[in-house]
């Protein structure tokens, strides 16, 4: 609850930006951290020695780090949680600026390579406390419970160790933490419980799908996303500013870094930011701790547990840069599948020209959605299904400057003839997918001879579309062309070689030889190492990963505090 | 010589909304005056004599029922004025409500002031065009949520025009409308179409309890209750119907009592409900500082009193059924 006037109103557009530097200089230190709800404010957070041995050092605060660190934290268990990157205050830091916000992207060097070498930064890695979820795209699905088994009921991809009915109660708990905005009833599998927010009301371009998806004779739905509707706590519901992919202002949001966090830190965790942690220390089998660079100089926390939660490129990297005399193929590497199987997902887009105004940068990006492709196996007429695997598209809202770069890259327009498409701007709307591939051992994270400003070699990332990737871009393509056309779309053009999220470069399942790690995401080698993050997803599934990342990490808590009992 | 001077222009920036509370005010300014000169002239002096008490009754009951028609004509003024500001007005005949309600807002307030009996054409007749125009105005929005896309889904029913929205217009003329009945009706035994005045009204009020019920509930459900006080509007009102309700079965002259109770505490309800609504207001983005845009786009102020009104309606009828004149 919140009285405006009193001064601890969440959003008073008038007060100056802070005069500190979190890109510089730590925000968490001296006992204290900043108190992301309200302006200027601070909460008081329990700090730990470096010598002191914690019970948990987990590496990474987004999806995964920062919800396994708040669940840890409730558990009574000793926390401290490191982030490379800054601790942002959304209602003070963030600008109404595409250039100036892309300070919340990694965008450290890394080599990419293979016949379709990965874009990394914007669509896939965040360098800030909360992670990723500060700029991702706040839409908060769930698997279909098949995917939790592939290789058994579908015949492809790689088993989960893990049952979906007991995920399915986790997704209850994570989207009861993040008050996802949802419809009143979700149209595709099993029974859910209801959102605890109803839906966003649709924008124009969600428009655009719902007219494109009942003309081919599919369903489609409301978004399910992370950003509230109605009030909640500290949070007020929406504003449709439209900048939610490169930070919300208001707090809407319900990222990590305005969620979980702010619960670790009341449970006693420690958040420490602009803290890399370059090599994870061990001895008689066992992680000892972290090494990690922080305000100018190399560091040592003791630690019972380590967990890293870098994201798929981060957390093979730091494993294999932490391998060491014990461990020479880096750390939980006995399988040599670190860093193997990395998927990405398809984020081809097609888009057209449209007579009346769309308007498409109005409220959160993807308003709609169609998942009739996840749960539909056959399809028909001209759609047959002739791959595994599956997706759904969602409704677009690029914003002018990432729009122009579209035009410029992917439709290939300069000069006079992008300025021309930029004036058509407010006309455009489109349909983007997301979309399962294949997990192929050749797709992998590897170290590179160049160092970082850590001195840490970079990560070099190698991918590469297998036939069956290929033959689902050209369904979806085919498929969203016709619906974008069927609502009435002109000049329909594909944007064919986007991608997004990045997973699976430490696959859980079900044995030492064929994983990295078990199904509560600890090391089959080093049994005080853990990884909670999309690394460990075995399969992609057809949808946006966060919500799985975080119902995973959830049980991962449950499991380990059951375990200290 | 001659000097060549421009013309002298005079401009006046008026917004268009100061236009239309111009000619909404205007209206309902000439609404009361017109009401005042339609009285049929010496009608209470007419060929039979009622008792004095029963014509208290019927007259304080009228009243009563102008109370209630005021405060849902207000309503309506505020809330239509406030969402179709929002909606840009679009579509013209959104102007509509806005000059009905003011015009039904001023016949309301004078007959609420009215203590004689006898009933007042240009009223009745006001009260029964703003009836007729709430159900027009249920067309409209019944059919701007039909044509968008997913038709009658949830989605369009929280997003589009609120559908129940425009049937306050229709209570306010319905109430408005029978308070002229209630004056004309014999004071020793008032009936409205040939049923006992008091039980019909009831019964009527408690259906529009309901009616009230549900499009709250339906507001209150896209705003996921998520405060604990969203609860109330969908439950006191319709244990306060069913009050109405058998309190309409009761033998005459029986204690009204808990019917009453229940009446007085929806009104009350009705008026707090406007601040818990600032408070909403408040959790908005910027709160009461960002006023201009969060009035517009928080859970709407003028909203709760229409149950209030209907409310009202209700202690018209407890004191018809009862015959005896209410304190307060």
């Amino acid at each position: 609850m919140r009285i405006p006037g009193l001064g601890n109103a969440a959003d008073n557009p008038k007060h100056a930006t802070p005069g500190d530097d979190p890109e510089h200089h730590p925000r968490a230190r001296d006992g204290r951290a900043p108190n992301v709800m309200r302006i200027g404010e601070w909460v008081p957070m329990r700090q730990h020695r470096d010598e002191e041995e914690v019970d948990f050092a987990i590496v990474g605060t987004g999806a995964g780090g920062g919800t396994l660190a708040c669940r840890l934290a409730e558990g009574g268990v000793s926390v401290v949680a490191f982030d490379a990157g800054p601790y942002f205050r959304p209602l003070e830091d963030f600008a109404s600026d595409e250039s100036h916000q892309s300070k919340l992207y990694w965008t450290d060097e890394r080599i990419v390579d293979g016949e379709n070498p990965l874009q990394m930064g914007s669509n896939n890695s965040g360098k800030a406390v909360g992670g990723s979820t500060v700029h991702y795209a706040m839409v908060a699905l769930r698997f279909r419970p098949e995917w939790f088994k592939t290789r058994t009921l579908m015949g492809y991809g790689a088993d989960w160790p893990l049952d979906w009915r007991e995920m399915w109660r986790y997704y209850d708990q994570v989207e009861d933490d993040l008050k996802i905005s949802g419809p009143v009833s979700y149209p595709w599998g099993p029974h859910r419980r209801r959102y605890h927010r109803r839906a966003h009301e649709i924008n124009a371009a969600a428009k655009v799908l719902a007219r494109g998806a009942e003309a081919m004779g599919i369903n489609w739905t409301p978004t399910p996303l992370a950003t509230v509707s109605a009030p909640h706590g500290d949070a007020p519901p929406c504003v449709y500013r439209g900048f939610c992919t490169l930070g919300c202002s208001t707090n809407a949001k319900q990222s990590v870094l305005v969620s979980y966090l702010p619960r670790a830190l009341k449970a006693g965790a420690e958040i420490r930011d602009l803290a890399m942690v370059g090599r994870i220390e061990t001895r008689n089998g066992r992680a000892t701790g972290v090494h990690y660079f922080r305000e100018g100089k190399w560091r040592f926390q003791r630690a019972k547990n380590v967990v890293v939660a870098g994201y798929a490129i981060e957390t093979p990297r730091l494993l294999l840069n932490s391998a060491n005399q014990e461990f020479p193929d880096g750390l939980a590497n006995s399988s040599g599948l670190v860093g193997k199987n990395l998927m990405v997902q398809g984020n081809q887009a097609v888009w057209g020209v449209f007579d009346e105004e769309i308007r498409s940068y109005k409220g959160p990006p993807s308003l709609a959605i169609s998942e009739h492709w996840n749960y539909d196996d056959k399809g028909h007429g001209p759609f047959v299904k002739d791959f595994f695997g599956g997706y759904s598209y969602m409704s677009q809202g690029p914003l002018p400057q990432l729009w122009a770069n579209t035009q410029a890259s992917a439709h290939g327009l300069w000069g006079e003839a992008l300025v021309s498409e930029m004036q058509r701007y407010n006309h455009v709307a489109g349909l983007k997918v997301v979309s399962e591939y294949m997990p192929q051992e050749r797709n992998r994270v590897t170290l590179a001879d160049v160092k970082d400003q850590y001195g840490l070699p970079v990560a070099r990332i190698t991918y590469s579309w297998c036939d069956n990737d290929k033959a689902l871009n050209r369904h979806a393509l085919k498929f969203m062309r016709e619906a974008l056309s069927a609502a009435g779309g002109r000049e329909v053009w594909d944007q064919g070689d986007d991608t997004c999220h990045l997973n699976g470069t430490a696959r859980m399942g079900s044995g030492p030889r064929t994983s990295v790690v078990d199904a509560d995401c600890r090391s089959w080698d080093i049994p005080n190492l853990y990884v909670c993050d999309g690394s460990v997803f075995p399969t992609v599934g057809g949808v946006n990963p966060s919500l799985t990342i975080q119902a995973v990490a959830l049980r991962t808590a449950d499991r380990i505090l059951a375990r200290r009992r | 010589m001659k000097r060549r001077v421009a013309p002298v222009r005079v401009e006046a920036a008026v917004h268009p909304v100061v236009v239309l509370a111009a000619v909404a005010a205007g209206a309902g300014l000439l609404t009361w005056f017109a009401a005042g000169r339609s009285k049929p002239l010496g009608h209470a002096a007419g060929g039979r004599s009622y008792s004095p008490r029963g014509r208290e009754v019927t007259a304080s009951a009228a009243q009563r029922l102008n109370h209630a028609s005021t405060m849902l004509a207000a309503s309506v003024l505020f809330d239509s004025g406030l969402e179709h500001y929002r909606g840009q007005f679009f579509n013209r005949a959104m102007y509509t409500p806005i000059v009905v309600s003011s015009v039904i807002l001023a016949a309301s307030l004078h007959g609420a002031g009215d203590t004689d009996p006898g009933s007042s054409r240009v009223r009745h007749g006001v009260q029964a065009l703003a009836g007729l125009t709430g159900l027009i105005g249920f067309g409209f929005h019944a059919y701007n949520v039909g044509k968008r896309e997913g038709g009658y889904s949830f989605q369009n029913l929280f997003y589009s025009a609120p559908i129940g929205a425009p049937m306050a217009l229709t209570l306010a003329g319905v109430l408005g409308v029978i308070a002229e009945r209630v004056r004309d009706a014999d004071p020793d035994e008032p009936r409205l179409g040939g049923l006992p005045a008091g039980r019909s009204l009831a019964v009527a009020t408690a259906g529009m309890l309901a009616g009230t019920t549900l499009e709250a509930g339906l507001l209150h459900f896209r705003g996921a209750f998520q405060n604990p006080a969203m609860f109330v509007p969908v439950t006191l009102p319709p244990l306060a119907a069913a009050l109405l309700v058998r309190a309409a079965t009761k033998p005459e002259g029986a204690s009204q009592s808990g019917a009453k109770w229940g009446m007085w505490a929806v009104s009350a309800m009705g008026v707090g409900g406007v601040a818990f609504h600032g408070y909403g207001v408040a959790r908005m983005m910027g709160g009461w500082s960002n006023w201009r845009q969060n009035l517009i786009d928080g859970p709407p102020l003028p909203a709760p009193p229409s149950f209030s009104g209907v409310a009202l309606g209700g202690l018209a009828a407890l004191e018809l059924i009862e015959r005896s004149r209410f304190r307060f």
